[in-house]
This record gives C-alpha cells, sequence and structure tokens, in this order.
C-alpha cells in the first residue's frame, strides 16, 4: 500500500487547493452558503464540471477524469478543508449511478451531469433516522413514480431526480410546474434539505435487483467520500484553531504555550491524521476493490466521524466566547461534520456494518 | 505454509499453558523464552525483517507482522529489548566490529540485553541523567543508578546512557555497552502491579565501561537514544496488532459464549474496539510506507505510541467490562479463559502509557515538534 500520492494525485490536489483558495476561501463561501436560496454557486458548479471535477472517477470513455477512489478523495479532502458549499459529492454519486446503469437514456443524463449542465441528484432516504429499512414505499406505477422522499439534500436545486422505488431505480426530470418541495430547515445553516413528495412522470431505469447491487456499490463510495470531506473539514478546523492559539494572549502570553491547550491540540492532531491513515487506506481498498474494502469502508466512515465531531467541537471550545459567535467560522466545520456524521450511512449503522462485515 | 508446519513441530505447548503450569516460577519461564529464540534463530525466523547481513531475511516490517501473527501461542522471545531497539541503533551508530561483537549473540539469545535509560530522577525528563562515566585510562568507570529497566533481572548487558560532561545538558551524554557480570553492579528486582518482577534497578559503583564499547563518539549517546526512541515508538504497531487481533477475536468468542453479543450496548463497544483497531493498523502501514521510502522515524511515530498504547487500555478495559469476573481470573484459576491471560493484560496495559515516552511526552513531541506550538 502506498500513502504517498502518485504524481497524477499530487498534481490533483494542487490544481483544486488552488480553485478552491482562489474562488471559495470562507469570506467568498459563506454569502453563498447564508444569502443565496440554493446554497451554493451554481456559476462554481459548472465550472468544477468544465473542469471535469463533476466526472472525476468515472472512465474517459464516460467524459470522466478516471482519477480513481483515490483521487476522489483527495478532491473531497481539500473541499473540506475550506467548507466548499453544496451537493458535489451528491452529483458525483448520482454520476456513478447513472454510469452503472447501462442504458441509452442514462448515458445521455450521464453526459449532461458530468459536464455540469444539470443537477442529477439521488433521492432514497423516506425517514429522518437512518434506520435500515428493507422496504421502500415509493412506488413506480404506469410510468409514474408516487411516494415521499426526505430528506433529500439540495433536493430543490435538481434538475433530475434518480428516485428509489420498490420496483427499482427511477428517473424522474423536473416537470414544468416543479415538485413538492418543502424546505426542511435544520442545524446545518448551509445544507438544504428538503422533503419532496412526488407524483410524476419517470422513467425505470433498473430492476430492483440490480438497483440493490448498484446502490451498494454507490454507498461505499458515498461513504468513502463522506469520510474525506470529513478529514478534510477537521484539518480546516485545526489550521483555523492552530492559527488562532498562535495569536491571541491572555495572562501576557500567546494562550497556545499553555500546555493543557497544547496538548488538547496534540489529540486533535493525532485524530486528524488517523483518520488521514484510516481514509487513504480504505481508499487503496475500494479502489483496488480489495476483499476488506467493507470493513475499511465502515472503519473509516465511523471513525472519522467520531473524530470530526471531536475535532471541530475542541475548535470552538479552544476559540472561547467568539467561538460561539455567528460571525466566526468555527461553527460552518461544525455544523458540517455533525450533519455527515449522519449521512452516507450514520455512525451507528457503519458500526453494525463493520462488525457484519467480521460475521460478528 | 511454511512457517506454520515448523511452528506445529517446534512449539511443544502454547506459551499460555506456560505461564499456567505453577513449576514454572519467573526464571525457568526466562529460559524457555531464551530458548524458544534460540530455536527461532537457528531456523532462521528470528528478525525476518532485518538485513540479511545481521542474520535476518531482509523482509519487511509486514512479514515480520504476518510471522507474529502465526507466532501468536509462541513464547515471546527473550532479547525483545536488544533486538527492537538496540539492534537498529547499532546497524545505524556502530562500528563494524561492534556489530559482529554483539549482533550475532543477541540474535542467538546468548546474551540478552536491557536498556540503561531512566533514572529515579530523569524519566520523561531523559537528558536530566546523572549516572556518569568517569574516564580511567582508556576506559570508564560508571557511577549511577538506572531504574524500571525492563529484563534487568535476567539481562547479560544493558545499553547505558551516561553523563561524560557534566555542563552540556544533551552534548555532554554518552552511549556504552557495558557487561551486567562484573564487579561494581548490583541488580535488584522490582515488583509490578501484576506481582511479576519484570523490570529492575541496577546499580553502579566503579563499573567498567571499555572505550571499545562505546557507541558513536563521546557526547553522541542523546543523539542515538533518539534513534533507539524512535524505533520504540513507530513501526511497533503491526507487531502489537498481531497481539490485539488474538484479543478482540477472544473477546468476541467470550460474548458469545456469555450470551450477550447480540446486546446493543456490547455490539457498540466491540465494533468501536474492531473500528479503531484498523485505524491502528492503518497508521502501522503509512509509517511502513514512509520507512520504505528511506525516511527515519521522526516526532510522527508519537502518533503511533499514543494511539497502540491508549488503545491496548481501551481493549483490556473493554474485555473486563463485557466478560465480567471471568476476565479477571488469573491465568491458572479454574474457570478462567483457556487462551487468553485478561487480568495480565489489564493490568499490564496502564505501563505501556509510561514506558518508552510517557503519553504526555509524546503530546509534549507533537505539539512542539509538529504544531510548533510556542514554549511557555
Amino acid at each position: 500500500m502506498q500513502f504517498e500520492l502518485n504524481e497524477n494525485n499530487a498534481l490533483l490536489k494542487t490544481s483544486i487547493r488552488e480553485f478552491l483558495e482562489k474562488e471559495t476561501p470562507l469570506a467568498k463561501s459563506r454569502p453563498m452558503m447564508e444569502e443565496t436560496q440554493e446554497g451554493f454557486s451554481k456559476e462554481l458548479y459548472a465550472e468544477l464540471g468544465n473542469l471535469g471535477y463533476l466526472g472525476l472517477t468515472l472512465s474517459e470513455s464516460e467524459g470522466g477524469a478516471a482519477a480513481g477512489v483515490i483521487g476522489l478523495a483527495v478532491v473531497l479532502e481539500e473541499m473540506g478543508r475550506v467548507a466548499f458549499p453544496g451537493p458535489f459529492l451528491d452529483l458525483v454519486l448520482a454520476g456513478e449511478t447513472l454510469s452503472r446503469v447501462k442504458s441509452q437514456q442514462a448515458s445521455q443524463f450521464l453526459q449532461e451531469t458530468v459536464s455540469g449542465q444539470k443537477s442529477v441528484l439521488l433521492a432514497r432516504s423516506e425517514a429522518l433516522d437512518d434506520l435500515e429499512r428493507s422496504v421502500i414505499q415509493t412506488r413506480f406505477d404506469q410510468d409514474t413514480i408516487r411516494g415521499t422522499k426526505l430528506p433529500v439534500p439540495y433536493g430543490a436545486s435538481a434538475d433530475v431526480l434518480l428516485v428509489t422505488t420498490a420496483e427499482g431505480v427511477a428517473l424522474v426530470p423536473r416537470p414544468e410546474e416543479g415538485w413538492k418541495a418543502t424546505s426542511l430547515p435544520a442545524l446545518d445553516h448551509a445544507q438544504r434539505f428538503v422533503e419532496i413528495s412526488l407524483d410524476s412522470p419517470g422513467r425505470l431505469l433498473t430492476d430492483k435487483q440490480s438497483a440493490d447491487t448498484i446502490l451498494k456499490e454507490v454507498d461505499q463510495l458515498g461513504a468513502l467520500g463522506a469520510s474525506a470531506l470529513m478529514l478534510g473539514l477537521m484539518e480546516g478546523s485545526l489550521e483555523l484553531t492552530l492559527d488562532y492559539i498562535k495569536e491571541r494572549k491572555a495572562f501576557g502570553r500567546t494562550i497556545g504555550s499553555f500546555q493543557v491547550l497544547q496538548h488538547r491540540a496534540a489529540d486533535m492532531w493525532i485524530r486528524v491524521e488517523s483518520s488521514r491513515s484510516a481514509v487513504y487506506r480504505a481508499a487503496w481498498a475500494l479502489e483496488n476493490s480489495l476483499e476488506e474494502a467493507s470493513l475499511l469502508v465502515a472503519s473509516a466512515k465511523a471513525y472519522c466521524g467520531d473524530s470530526a465531531r471531536f475535532v471541530c467541537g475542541e475548535t470552538i471550545q479552544l476559540f472561547g466566547g467568539v467561538g460561539y459567535t455567528w460571525e466566526y467560522d468555527p461553527h460552518i466545520y461544525y455544523k458540517r461534520v455533525k450533519t455527515l456524521e449522519q449521512l452516507y450511512g450514520s455512525t451507528r449503522n457503519q458500526l453494525e456494518a463493520a462488525l457484519q462485515s467480521q460475521g460478528i | 505454509m511454511e512457517l506454520r508446519a515448523w511452528l506445529n513441530e517446534n512449539l511443544e505447548r502454547p506459551w499460555i499453558e506456560e505461564l499456567r503450569d505453577p513449576k514454572n516460577d519467573e526464571k525457568k519461564l526466562f529460559d524457555i523464552r531464551r530458548s524458544w529464540q534460540a530455536k527461532l534463530h537457528e531456523s532462521g525466523y528470528l528478525g525476518i525483517h532485518w538485513p540479511k547481513e545481521w542474520g535476518g531475511r531482509g523482509l519487511t516490517v509486514v512479514e515480520n507482522a504476518i510471522f507474529a501473527a502465526e507466532a501468536i501461542h509462541a513464547p515471546p522471545i527473550a532479547s525483545r529489548v536488544g533486538i527492537n531497539l538496540l539492534g537498529p541503533a547499532l546497524i545505524h551508530h556502530a562500528t563494524e566490529e561492534q556489530r559482529k561483537r554483539f549482533i550475532p549473540k543477541m540474535l542467538s539469545g546468548e546474551e540478552v540485553w536491557c536498556q540503561g535509560f531512566s533514572e529515579p530522577d530523569a524519566g520523561s525528563d531523559l537528558a536530566a541523567l546523572r549516572t556518569r562515566a568517569e574516564p580511567d585510562g582508556d576506559d570508564f568507570r560508571l557511577e549511577g543508578q538506572k531504574v524500571w529497566t525492563t529484563f534487568a533481572p535476567w539481562s547479560d548487558w544493558i545499553f547505558v546512557l551516561a553523563r561524560t560532561d557534566p555542563d552540556d545538558r544533551y552534548g555532554g551524554i554518552t552511549f556504552f555497552l557495558v557487561s551486567l557480570h562484573q564487579e561494581g553492579i548490583e541488580v535488584r528486582p522490582i515488583r509490578q502491579i501484576t506481582g511479576e518482577s519484570e523490570f529492575g534497578e541496577v546499580f553502579f559503583s566503579g563499573a567498567l565501561a571499555k572505550r571499545e564499547h562505546m557507541v558513536g563518539a563521546l557526547g553522541e549517546g542523546w543523539k542515538i537514544a533518539m534513534t533507539v526512541l524512535a524505533y520504540e515508538r513507530g513501526s511497533m504497531s503491526l507487531a502489537h496488532l498481531a497481539r490485539f487481533d488474538h484479543y478482540l477475536k477472544d473477546l468476541v468468542e467470550g460474548v458469545r459464549e456469555n450470551g450477550s453479543l447480540q446486546r446493543a450496548d456490547v455490539r457498540e463497544k466491540i465494533a468501536r474496539l474492531l473500528v479503531e483497531k484498523e485505524v491502528l493498523r492503518a497508521n502501522g502501514y503509512r509509517t511502513l510506507a514512509s520507512l520504505a521510502s528511506g525516511q527515519a522515524p521522526g516526532p510522527e511515530a508519537s502518533l503511533e505510541k499514543i494511539f497502540w498504547s491508549e488503545y491496548s487500555r481501551r481493549l483490556a478495559d473493554g474485555a473486563l467490562d463485557l466478560l465480567g469476573l471471568q476476565a479477571h481470573l488469573l491465568v491458572h484459576s479454574p474457570h478462567a479463559r483457556p487462551h487468553m491471560d485478561w487480568a495480565q493484560e489489564a493490568l499490564y496495559s496502564r505501563a505501556v502509557t509510561i514506558y518508552a515516552g510517557s503519553s504526555e511526552i509524546q503530546r509534549n513531541i507533537i505539539s512542539k515538534r509538529i504544531l510548533k506550538l510556542p514554549s511557555s
């Protein structure tokens, strides 16, 4: 196993970092999160499509960059570092789903997703608690999809939904008068959850059995991607903390010189670096389709979730009072990781998945 | 597999059975470890990750970890301190003659080593050490005391950090290889919370430290000690993992047997121990990858030391929680678990976060050398 990035991925890291530092430092991205309806910049996402980032993991023949799972982790880690807003990972996962559906329609929509022309998102969850639910209530019947999905992250901005139904995955283009989408404001003010009630025309792309196989693979990628995002988020949060405690003075000295704070910063760093080991080991396993990939992906997601909660929470604490203000940035990181703990396979479901992968 | 066949043929009975045997006192147990090491050495299974030149097989640490996993029921070797800690220091810093003189006998188990670093007033603050090496003709005479010396009661040689210049805190320390079988040395065992006396104190009153057994130049001891400590802290996760895999397996079997495996609280606890073990392995592979690309272990080794040592506490505590008093029973007690000595492990896990640089020292290293936080 290699931990040092190969030449392509190292280059990828530099390019995406430059892009993000220029386009979306928090000073620029917070207005996107806080003052726009979508919660992100559509222009930037179109630009990401032009630059090939939306098809990062897809093959070149599909218009992708063939950067593999490790490449995806690299990009998501960088996006996490600056708390990049919007449904980037969701678009990638929708693309991955379309790519696995071998049909004419799917590949047409795939082109439009990858190029950033259309926003295609998965609508899967039908409950808010992420418990294992074997029965999907949404139905596909006579070219119509009926049911309610919630939450659908950034669902209001989708042009097309890939909806899981009891019959398989269905493709539902946004109808003329729109969907019945109800906004669900939540803990993370940068997030855009909606509840979508469907009674809309659409097409079935797969049967139930192949949908299960496809979504299982997509779920692994989602969990790994969320882990990489959380890795980046805790990195960014730790950087904020270190800058702050090296500057802030109290009792006539910088507070970073107090051993009690130094040890807490050390604990944050231990979590960040251990998460990094876990994420890239899991990415390696997934990229190479190793047998232990399911254990490692579940482990990475659960461990990054616990760690990100700890690291980003400590940032607020070490900032003190200003860490609890809207103006300062620690809460941006904290809220994002709290949400990611729940999405893409919640920590408790991942813990159970880890056990089951070992026959326990 | 070749190794498995060899183990079947050569391992008379599992180590835990030796521990359980009332006829085996500590001395006897150590002799078993010594002769097991000799057997491994003869068959070429010792230090398989060492260079061929020095009796190893030139394989990787990963293969060494696979070996450790296969040999999980075998006795631990006698010269753990020598092979894991002094070995790399000799390979990096000793002269050709010194290597030829000491390495073969270290590997064969003929000479067992202990480490003379800590002193009563120089533990975490190691550079405060006061054991003196006074010139005596070409050689030196040692005066002072070492403490927490693992295996001291059973060792033949000790590698000592001694002060050769009282005024130079770091540059006044020199690294010597010293025989324990001589006048002017007294070894007193220290009884530990486990009841064993695996470590001890070593008193020097005029013991001879020969110049030809000085490693590196005069005053280079601190630098060499840092090599030793880096190897002690880093690149060891994989070796510990073989044990942890075995322990967690026993814990899962235990909760299966006591009927609590389906309880949600039990599952969550075991799942976290499983997940953290994989993170530990990932950290180990990462260190390994950086060693393989030619980097010497640096301050990042502190991450591994903290992680594996604190994990070993969580694992043992978890077992005591989930198995209850069954895990308290000593190895020779009726009803004790047949393949695992949790009581011993739980107590021993309190030592690992103290030795080889306590968790607090590791956090100092991280905050100063990696995070560059200012000194007070």
